[in-house]
């Protein structure tokens, strides 16, 4: 690790390039890091020379380029890095994928460890926190492309008590049990929280009345193990198990 | 006033929206060629007051996404041909699903009216309504009915009658519907104060939704047959159909754009939330007119489902079933048939008196011989007809049907195929036709092809004549049942290795997804299940009057022509002479006399037309232990499966010197043994598909490739295995007698 912090930026970002490079066809050759980092063939032998020099790879003229080990970990850590930033600005301050990744690749160099261990906690605490959760981000991206909140704010903090109240019926903060509806059983119940899958299943079964939202009762399983039936609505829905796999639910 | 309406009726599957139809309609229904499962355009007439009514059967869809074949033919129907009046029947057992499709009609913003039918059952299961109310919300007329009593059908077509009015006046003079609210709602405002809600589906979508339908309105798309706003809709719910024709590249790069924004902001597709928007406003509309008095946690449609999709009792249940099916349709049908082939054998005695005894009249010939012994014999199995789809329409109507693809929907997916194409498999029992038109409810083409392709293999209706003729004839009582549901069981499992062949090399592709709805168990209608077996059994019988009253007449025609060279029949009556006169017995005489005449005669089919091919066909057959006769049979038997059994007769009576009356049955025991039997069920089984089903082929897969394959396919198929069966059969002692 101290080695890694007296790395330049430029350095990292060829750490990184031959990280993912690996990781999507094996071996290395200078010509994808140059491609991919959009830098002359002459500039990638330099780093590369300078990356052996510091013990992170192991690189020869014509030959393949392998990581150390510790070259590999400084690797994964500029990636995770990367990583961590870009998620945060998707999924907690709603940027775009592409501008997330861009601002990510720039602040990966200097951001302190601390510091991004705060962004990846704050990540998790928006979440779990009844105050904030997956509504209160879809709201701040409604502000942010709308500028101005959504109403309903005496609502919406009604539901948050509401669940809230649930919870600590359930014993405790974090007594959400998150599953999903091919995994329950003849008997249970659940809310359906998401339903994620190929677009013409997921309209399909959203039109069918499996709506976020709504609670489904799985009835019995068929003689042969598959499909399942379950109760929403009022009705009796049929769904193959690899079906009612994208449905996540909580349950009840 | 115009005193004509058109209505068209929709609703989704299982809300009774058939049984409403049958009840407005009564018998004066015109069902297009063959009626199924309600794929086709079904029309009925009602003439009410002075208002003749056209009413128009939709298929039964759950939504309008044109997500299947059915429900875009019932969408187009709704936006294209624009009928007076849309009613829509609802389940009000089942409101919120079911209104889904009315909040659907309603966005189209189409002279509406719903039912609420089964509101004894909705009553039943604790339900209150404050219909009022609803209607209120809804923005339409609702009427309370309760389909299989008849009860509110005046009420409903009063209803009809006042909205079609309104709904007159409303068109423009071009024939479009005004986008403003309806007239009727101002004119009646006394009794239906209606405001139509439009679902707000929230700031994102809406905004989404003007910045389209502006678009929309510039390209001119809009004034047409759609409203602009509903398209705007449907193209943010990526409505693959209306996207295709919206073929401006302005629209439909901003259509992109909004979507990829919805679902960025709301963190969902926008159909997923569109369709949680309208439930939403669905439960909104329920919780404030719906009250639910009694809690049923188990009704008797669970505990049924209970045992029947039990996890092991399912099984044997399904199959249970089926045997009983066929067991009924065999042992029930039997003395129906009796009286039948008592008919027409009086019939036959009855027109053979006209001519004297001796006469060898050509028209006695082809009244007794051709006529009546062809369409006599295919008439004979009307009971087992009209059992069998007697049984099947029970099975629909109960609900048991989609239990039966939810038991095998596990096999139907590892073959390759859906659940609900065992559906139009099973109608394929019945006759392949309504079962190929019934694989319209099939969403994906290749599963479709392949269900159409495998349903020939199903034992239709029309072979079951040909097993009913060959099993009594050469197996024992106690083997009748178990021999007929053998058949069946081999060409299902012919079928089920077919599918998994061609799903696996030409039909490749993923399966598609298995979300079906499991209805509650009712009783059937009687009047419903009648209509439909009466409608069957009405094309059997126009059937056997038309397509095979013309074969057997060209059938008898191939036998008894061009008859016997002059000198053979010369030296026939030259022995008939000697006899005569010789020194003999009278009733040795008689027995020689007999004996030349079957000889005569079976020289005359020797050298007739159906003969010759037949004969011409021999190399081919003779592996297969068929002999000539059962060729030209067979050639009959592609016109209509059911000809065979009509050709054997003819065949074999024509050979019919001594008056001894011999059944045919006997007539075949003493020329064929059991193997050849079995193998001509199996032929038939598997052979090339009668006619009717490779033009229905072509015309549902719209491929002449498709049927050519099937014929070709299946008859290529049918000689292998009906060859290797023989040849085996024959090598193990099988083919003595």
């Amino acid at each position: 690790m101290a080695l890694t912090g007296t790395l330049t930026a430029s350095l990292e970002d060829y750490l990184e390039a031959i990280y993912h490079i690996i990781t999507e066809k094996q071996a290395v050759k200078p010509k994808d890091i140059a491609r991919r980092l959009k830098v002359s063939n002459a500039s990638v032998t330099g780093a590369l020379r300078s990356l052996a020099e510091r013990g992170l790879i192991n690189y020869a003229p014509y030959d393949v380029i392998s990581f150390t080990s510790s070259g590999k970990a400084a690797a994964k850590d500029v990636v995770r890095r990367h990583e961590v930033l870009r998620d945060f600005f998707i999924n907690v301050l709603a940027v775009e994928e592409a501008d997330a990744d861009e601002a990510a690749c720039k602040m990966e160099h200097s951001i302190p460890k601390v510091i991004l261990e705060r962004f990846i906690q704050f990540a998790e605490f928006v979440e779990v926190c009844p105050r904030g959760g997956d509504k209160w981000i879809a709201g701040f991206g409604y502000h942010c492309n709308y500028g101005e909140t959504q109403e309903n704010c005496e609502n919406c903090i009604l539901l948050t008590l509401e669940e809230v109240k649930k919870r600590s019926k359930a014993g405790g903060q974090k007594a959400m049990k998150k599953s999903r509806l091919g995994d329950l059983g003849p008997g249970q119940k659940g809310k359906v929280l998401k339903i994620s899958g190929p677009g013409k299943i997921n309209k399909r079964i959203v039109e069918m009345g499996v709506t976020p939202g709504s609670v489904i009762e799985v009835e019995r399983v068929a003689p042969m193990g598959d499909p399942v039936e379950i109760k929403v609505k009022g009705y009796h829905l049929s769904l193959r198990k690899d079906e009612a796999e994208g449905i996540e639910i909580e349950l009840l | 006033m115009n005193s004509h309406v058109t209505i068209a009726l929709a609703g989704n599957p299982n809300s009774g929206k058939t049984t409403i139809f049958n009840e407005l309609t009564g018998a004066r229904q015109h069902v297009g060629n063959y009626p199924g499962v309600t794929v086709e355009r079904k029309e009925g007439f009602r003439t009410y007051g002075e208002i003749r009514f056209t009413i128009v059967d939709l298929p039964g869809t759950y939504s309008l996404t044109a997500y299947s074949e059915e429900e875009l033919a019932a969408r187009n129907y709704i936006i294209s041909e624009k009928p007076d009046v849309i009613v829509d029947v609802l389940d009000s057992s089942n409101l919120e699903r079911n209104l889904y499709l009315a909040v659907q009609l309603i966005e189209l913003k189409v002279p509406l009216v719903l039912v609420f039918n089964m509101s004894d059952m909705a009553k039943a299961r604790g339900y209150a309504y404050d219909i009022e109310k609803l209607s209120l919300l809804l923005g339409c007329p609702i009427v309370e009915t309760v389909g299989h009593k008849g009860k509110g059908m005046k009420d409903l077509l009063d209803t009809i009658t006042k909205m079609a009015e309104k709904s007159k006046c409303e068109k423009t003079s071009d024939g479009e519907y005004s986008s403003t609210l309806p007239v009727f709602l101002k004119a009646r405002s006394r009794e239906y104060r209606l405001r139509r809600h439009e679902i707000a589906y929230g700031k994102e979508i809406e905004e989404e939704i003007t910045r389209i339908s502006s678009l929309l309105g510039n390209n001119g798309l809009a004034a047409g047959a759609y409203d602009s706003r509903w398209l705007a809709l449907k193209l943010l719910e990526n409505d693959e159909q209306l996207r295709a024709l919206v073929s401006s590249s302005t629209v439909d790069e901003q259509v992109d754009q909004s979507i990829s924004k919805i679902e960025k902001v709301l963190g969902e597709t926008p159909e997923t939330y569109i369709a949680g928007r309208r439930y939403g406003f669905i439960s909104g509309a329920c919780l404030e007119t719906v009250r639910s008095t009694i809690e049923i946690r188990h009704t008797i449609s669970d505990k049924i489902d209970f045992v029947v999709t039990h996890r092991f009792l399912g099984l044997p249940v399904f199959l249970g079933l089926m045997y009983l099916t066929f067991h009924l349709t065999f042992t029930l049908g039997n003395p129906p048939m009796t009286w039948i082939e008592d008919f027409f054998g009086w019939l036959g005695g009855v027109i053979g008196g006209w001519w004297p005894a001796e006469s060898s009249s050509l028209l006695k010939s082809l009244l007794i011989d051709g006529i009546i012994g062809g369409v006599g014999g295919v008439i004979v199995f009307l009971p087992n007809i009209l059992l069998l789809f007697l049984a099947i329409a029970i099975l629909e109507d109960s609900g048991y049907m989609a239990r039966a693809a939810f038991i095998m929907d596990r096999m139907m997916h590892k073959i390759g195929l859906h659940g609900k194409s065992f559906i139009p498999m099973l109608i394929g029992f019945g006759c392949s036709v309504p079962a190929i038109m019934a694989t319209r409810t099939l969403e994906s083409r290749r599963d479709r092809i392949a269900t159409i392709m495998i349903i020939p293999l199903m034992s239709c209706g029309a072979r079951l004549p040909i097993y009913a003729l060959i099993i009594p004839a050469f197996f024992p009582q106690m083997w009748h049942a178990p021999m007929l549901f053998g058949i069946y069981i081999i060409g299902i499992l012919l079928a089920v290795i077919i599918a998994k062949l061609l799903r696996s090399t030409v039909l490749k592709g993923e399966s598609i997804p298995f979300v079906m709805e499991l209805p509650p168990y009712r009783l059937p209608v009687l009047k419903g299940v009648l209509i439909h077996v009466w409608e069957r059994g009405r094309l059997y019988l126009k059937k056997a009057g038309t397509i095979i009253l013309g074969i057997s007449i060209v059938m008898w025609a191939m036998t008894a022509f061009p008859g016997l060279p002059a000198g053979e029949a010369a030296r026939f009556e030259m022995m008939r002479q000697e006899i005569t006169i010789g020194n003999m017995t009278d009733e040795k005489k008689a027995r020689r006399l007999a004996s030349i005449e079957n000889k005569e005669a079976e020289a005359a089919l020797r050298t007739s037309i159906a003969g010759r091919i037949g004969h011409g066909l021999e190399p081919v057959l003779k592996p297969m232990g068929f002999d000539w006769k059962i060729g030209t049979a067979l050639i009959g038997a592609f016109a209509a499966k059911e000809v065979f059994v009509a050709q054997m007769g003819i065949m074999y009576s024509v050979g019919d010197a001594d008056k001894e009356s011999e059944t045919l049955r006997e007539k075949l025991r003493s020329a064929y043994t059991p193997l050849v039997g079995f193998c001509i069920m199996l032929f038939c089984l598997i052979s090339a598909p009668c006619m009717a089903t490779i033009a229905i082929t072509m015309r549902e897969s719209n491929s002449w490739r498709w049927a050519l394959f099937q014929l070709g396919g299946l008859t290529l198929l049918a000689f292998v295995l009906t060859m290797l069966v023989f040849q085996a059969g024959s090598l193990i002692g099988l083919g003595t007698q």
